[in-house]
């Protein structure tokens, strides 16, 4: 090999080993561009990727807010209880552990089996885990007395949803029932997985409002959960805590509800089923709303036996609906001053004009006979004395003589056939029959019989007791409408808006108001039962709600041996007759008569109100 | 008594302080576990001798000896495969008083030693029967280490192999046609050839958020590791994608993403610069060295050790699939970090020892 040839060998070796480190130069620019991408050019993204991975962020419940009456004394409220918490990591020996605490706090086997089972993946991911719930004061002594021996168990104090009136205050308040994670806002803000490991200030957990004012403001009492930060490895296993950000509990509700009014309303009701609605007429706030049967909000919230749940799903008389602003009953006589007010405003009759009430109203078109209640002859009567008596007859002519459209145009002005509580829950709207409605629903004609009906609040029209509560208040404002409501902070909220009556005046309504008046005060007046009892001037108007329609007294007897066929007792009253601040509806079913009946306890529901 | 001691002091700088910080990196991804590190010092200053030992032999001896070498290497990685423990699956471990060994590495020099060797006094540039012999002793050397499995470290051999050949002028015609046939056949070896598993990380490596949690998780966490360190790091020790256990195999193949976290961008190019500094030295000492021998086996060592650590880094960015190759004097690994030393010993050796000019 000469010297040429190793020339020329030297060469190719240099040419090709600098093809090869050209090669790995551009190799590396290729590497320091890539990393430059990631640490410079996208570093906030992968920052934030970093972040998300080495901290775990869990919920921190806040307790719900208080539910208050109209005074600020508490109806709901969160009970502390206390659980054995326990930090399964910090345990090298279950069985010994469990051994010790069963010497000083008795364990069923349930919950020990609950513990055995959970407790390695919550010693793995360094959670705690509860042995037992709901120690007694007794338990949390002895505990407490040995608490130096124990550090990897505690006390822990866990809340629960409590109302402090477990049945008199159902339908209205509702109760709280566990929820999933994702019916709150807060989800957002923390991983799906987070809530797994969610600190809970309740004993059962994540709850929310399931029904009533729970449900209604369920967003405003629940209160903005707090995080907790922790510190994760990749398998999910807490380091350490990073941060705490503590929970804002929910507001506390001031309702219009009175307590005392309550109490009174469910004393008289009884065990009779019916509705009791108090209003304040001055500015529509619900004082009391009660509904018979009931249920306990406590087992509700708290843990219901399978047994008991299905007792009240199954009971024939469902404690769980709300009659209240729910249940549709005839208006009955109680509709009848709407009926004057509607044919004196459309100039049909005058206060003077008398109709002759033999004791039923004979249907000119067809000579069909609709009686009066109780087949009593009247004679001749005007509207004052037809309203004190409830003449049936007298009424039927005004709706005879009457457009069925306009009537029900009249009747709705009422807020009949709509909802009138601004935040009540579940509330039905109640039905104001047409001829469209009639022959959409029933597809028959409308009859001029069917609006005769209307005239003394029977057939098809329908009411719920707060329905009529809100036709009283508006009774009691001379046409002034008010939406009714249950949370104190809407009074001033809530537009009230008059009722246009074109020839509905001022001295009319005082005409009204001293018919109703008479209606207790009046030797003739179907409510005069409560005259002597009372220490107030009240207004009111009773009613007797037919649940089938009959054709004579004797026909009544007979179907009155079955009790559910038995007529609603109800009554509209509001005192002081000449300044009203109060008025109530009272329904009672199957309790036969609205004046003698429904009657002592609207009164005494006022008396209660009106006290000082 | 010693006259001379034969040392290249800027590949000596070089290695040893890329030693240092390699130490330095698997102290903190190793969580500071002491025994690994103590071991991992140890074989640094055990590769240090050796390296500072066969630097002085004169190149000619290990050009003598090659055939041997590889013989004995090969009888290694046989006994490996065939005697030795099975540890995630392979058998290229060799245990003795308490130290594992993996002989495969000592391919990568003695493979290049043998060609280099071979190749010495063949006339240039080689003709169909030399290459043929030499592509026989890659394949049988990549073969050898293949069936472990360790498809890695096989690839990276015939790499070596295949480097000293392309230096020793293995014709264009060779290459081009090699490479179409590769090219032609790609879809029968990614059908046939490769594991179910292989063909999932070349997949993740295009889509790696499409399995975040399976076989895109090491690449994510390698990039929000890397990536989140931004340009000064975490600081030393403080990385939380590697403490946290977000990072795989921190002590070995994403070691560098350890790095790339807790110094940032200042850190990587630091390690560029010195990995570049050190490839660029030997680059000149293999263009300089004395006669042919010297020249293939610098250039084979370099380039494949330079292949190595472009490869790795590579991997842990995410540009192409993980293949399982550790980075050399981060990753653990005691048989990796000597065979690197031997290498850069027989490098030194090799640009030391001058050589009367004959004839």
């Amino acid at each position: 090999m000469d010297f040429h040839e190793r020339q020329l060998e030297r060469q190719s070796f240099t040419q090709r080993s600098l093809l090869v480190i050209a090669f790995l130069l551009i190799f590396i620019v290729v590497i320091l561009f890539r990393t430059f991408s990631l640490q410079i050019s996208n570093f906030i993204e992968f920052d934030k990727a970093s972040l998300n991975n080495r901290t775990y962020s869990v919920p921190v419940q806040p307790l719900r807010g208080k539910i208050l009456d109209r005074n600020g004394e508490i109806i709901s409220e969160n009970l502390a209880t206390f659980d054995l918490v326990t930090i399964p990591r910090d345990i090298k020996d279950v069985e010994g552990f469990l051994k010790k605490i069963e010497n000083i706090i008795n364990l069923d086997k349930d919950e020990i089996d609950l513990y055995i089972k959970n407790f390695n993946s919550k010693a793995f991911f360094n959670r705690e885990l509860v042995l037992k719930r709901n120690l007694t004061e007794i338990e949390i002594a002895r505990f407490e007395v040995r608490g130096f021996e124990h550090k990897e168990a505690f006390v822990g104090k866990r809340f629960r949803r409590v109302s402090r009136y477990d049945e008199i205050f159902s339908h209205v308040l509702g109760y709280t029932g566990s929820a999933r994670e994702n019916n709150f806002d807060e989800q957002n803000r923390f991983r799906s997985n987070s809530w797994k490991d969610a600190v809970f200030s309740y004993a059962n957990g994540l709850i929310e409002g399931k029904a009533g004012l729970e449900k209604t403001y369920n967003k405003s009492l629940t209160g903005i959960f707090g995080i907790k930060q922790f510190e994760v490895d990749a398998r999910g296993r807490l380091v350490k805590e990073l941060s705490y950000t503590p929970p804002i509990n929910g507001e506390n509700i001031l309702t219009t509800l009175d307590i005392d009014a309550q109490k009174v309303a469910a004393n008289q009701l009884g065990k009779r089923k019916g509705s009791i609605v108090a209003v304040d007429v001055e500015t529509g706030g619900i004082l009391a709303i009660y509904s018979y049967p009931t249920f306990s909000v406590n087992k509700m919230a708290n843990g219901i036996s399978q047994l008991d749940y299905d007792d009240l799903i199954n009971d024939p008389d469902k404690p769980f609906f709300d009659r209240s602003v729910a249940g549709r009953y005839p208006p009955a006589s109680t509709i009848k001053p709407l009926v004057g007010i509607h044919a004196l405003n459309r100039g049909q009759i005058s206060w003077t004009t008398k109709i002759n009430d033999p004791g039923f109203f004979e249907l000119p078109e067809d000579g069909r006979i609709f009686r009066s209640w109780g087949e009593i002859a009247h004679g001749l009567i005007n509207l004052n004395q037809a309203l004190i008596r409830s003449s049936n007859t007298y009424f039927f002519n005004l709706a005879y003589n009457s457009g069925i459209n306009e009537l029900a145009d009249d009747i709705e002005k009422f807020g009949f056939g709509s909802t009138v509580c601004v935040d009540c829950i579940l509330e039905d709207e109640g039905l104001v029959p047409r001829p469209q409605w009639k022959m959409n629903n029933l597809n028959f004609g409308w009859f001029k019989g069917d609006t005769v009906n209307i005239g003394v609040g029977q057939g098809y029209i329908s009411a719920t007791p707060i329905q009529l509560a809100h036709y009283t208040v508006t009774l009691a404002n001379k046409g002034m409408k008010k939406p009714l409501f249950l949370n104190n902070s809407l009074s001033e909220k809530i537009p009230s808006s008059e009722i246009e009556l074109e020839n509905f005046n001022q001295r009319d309504w005082e005409l009204l108001h001293k018919a109703m008046e008479s209606v207790v005060e009046s030797d003739y007046g179907t409510a005069r039962r409560i005259r002597d009892k009372k220490d107030f001037p009240i207004a009111a108007k009773t009613g007797t709600g037919e649940i089938i329609s009959l054709d004579s007294r004797e026909e009544y007897e007979r179907i009155r041996e079955d009790q559910g066929l038995r007529d609603h007792a109800i009554i509209i009253a509001f005192a002081p007759a000449e300044k009203p601040k109060y008025a109530v509806t009272v329904i009672i079913e199957n309790g036969e008569s609205g004046g003698s009946v429904a009657g002592p306890v609207a009164l005494s529901m006022l008396k209660e109100l009106l006290k000082e | 008594m010693i006259r001379k001691i034969y040392l290249d002091p800027y590949i000596f700088i070089g290695i040893s302080l890329l030693a240092m910080v390699g130490v330095l990196i698997l102290f903190s991804a190793s969580e500071g576990n002491g025994t690994i590190v103590i071991k991992q010092s140890i074989y640094v200053m055990l590769g240090l001798l050796l390296f500072l030992l066969v630097s002085q032999p004169d190149p000619d001896i290990y050009r003598r000896f090659s055939p041997l070498i590889l013989f004995g290497t090969l009888i290694l990685v046989f006994i490996a495969y065939f005697f030795g423990p099975e540890i995630n699956g392979a058998r290229r471990w060799i245990r003795l008083f308490g130290f594992s060994f993996q002989p495969s590495e000592l391919l990568k020099i003695s493979l290049p030693l043998f060609l280099g060797s071979f190749l010495f006094n063949k006339k240039l540039p080689i003709n169909a029967k030399q290459t043929t012999i030499s592509i026989f002793f890659i394949l049988a050397c990549f073969l050898s280490v293949y069936i472990q499995p360790d498809l890695g470290t096989g690839l990276l051999i015939a790499a070596s192999g295949f480097l000293v050949l392309f230096l020793a002028g293995l014709s264009w015609v060779f290459i081009g046609v090699t490479i179409g046939a590769i090219l032609i056949f790609s879809p029968f070896i990614w059908n046939n050839l490769l594991e179910p598993f292989q063909r999932e990380r070349i997949w993740t490596l295009f889509n790696p958020e499409s399995d975040p949690y399976g076989s895109g998780w090491n690449i994510i966490q390698s990039k929000i590791a890397i990536g989140s360190g931004g340009l000064f790091g975490k600081g030393y020790g403080e990385g939380s994608q590697t403490h946290l256990n977000f990072l795989p195999e921190t002590q070995t193949d994403f070691i560098f993403s350890v790095l790339a976290e807790e110094f940032g961008f200042i850190g990587v190019l630091l390690l560029l610069i010195l990995y570049t500094f050190v490839l660029l030295r030997t680059f000149y000492l293999a263009v300089n060295a004395r006669d042919r021998f010297c020249r293939l086996v610098i250039g084979g060592f370099i380039f494949t050790f330079g292949f190595n650590v472009m490869i790795n880094l590579a991997m842990v960015i995410g540009l192409i699939p993980v293949v399982g190759m550790p980075l050399p004097f981060f990753s653990r690994g005691g048989t990796s970090l000597l065979s690197i030393f031997l290498m850069f010993g027989i490098i030194t050796s090799m640009s030391t020892h001058r050589k009367f000019i004959a004839k």
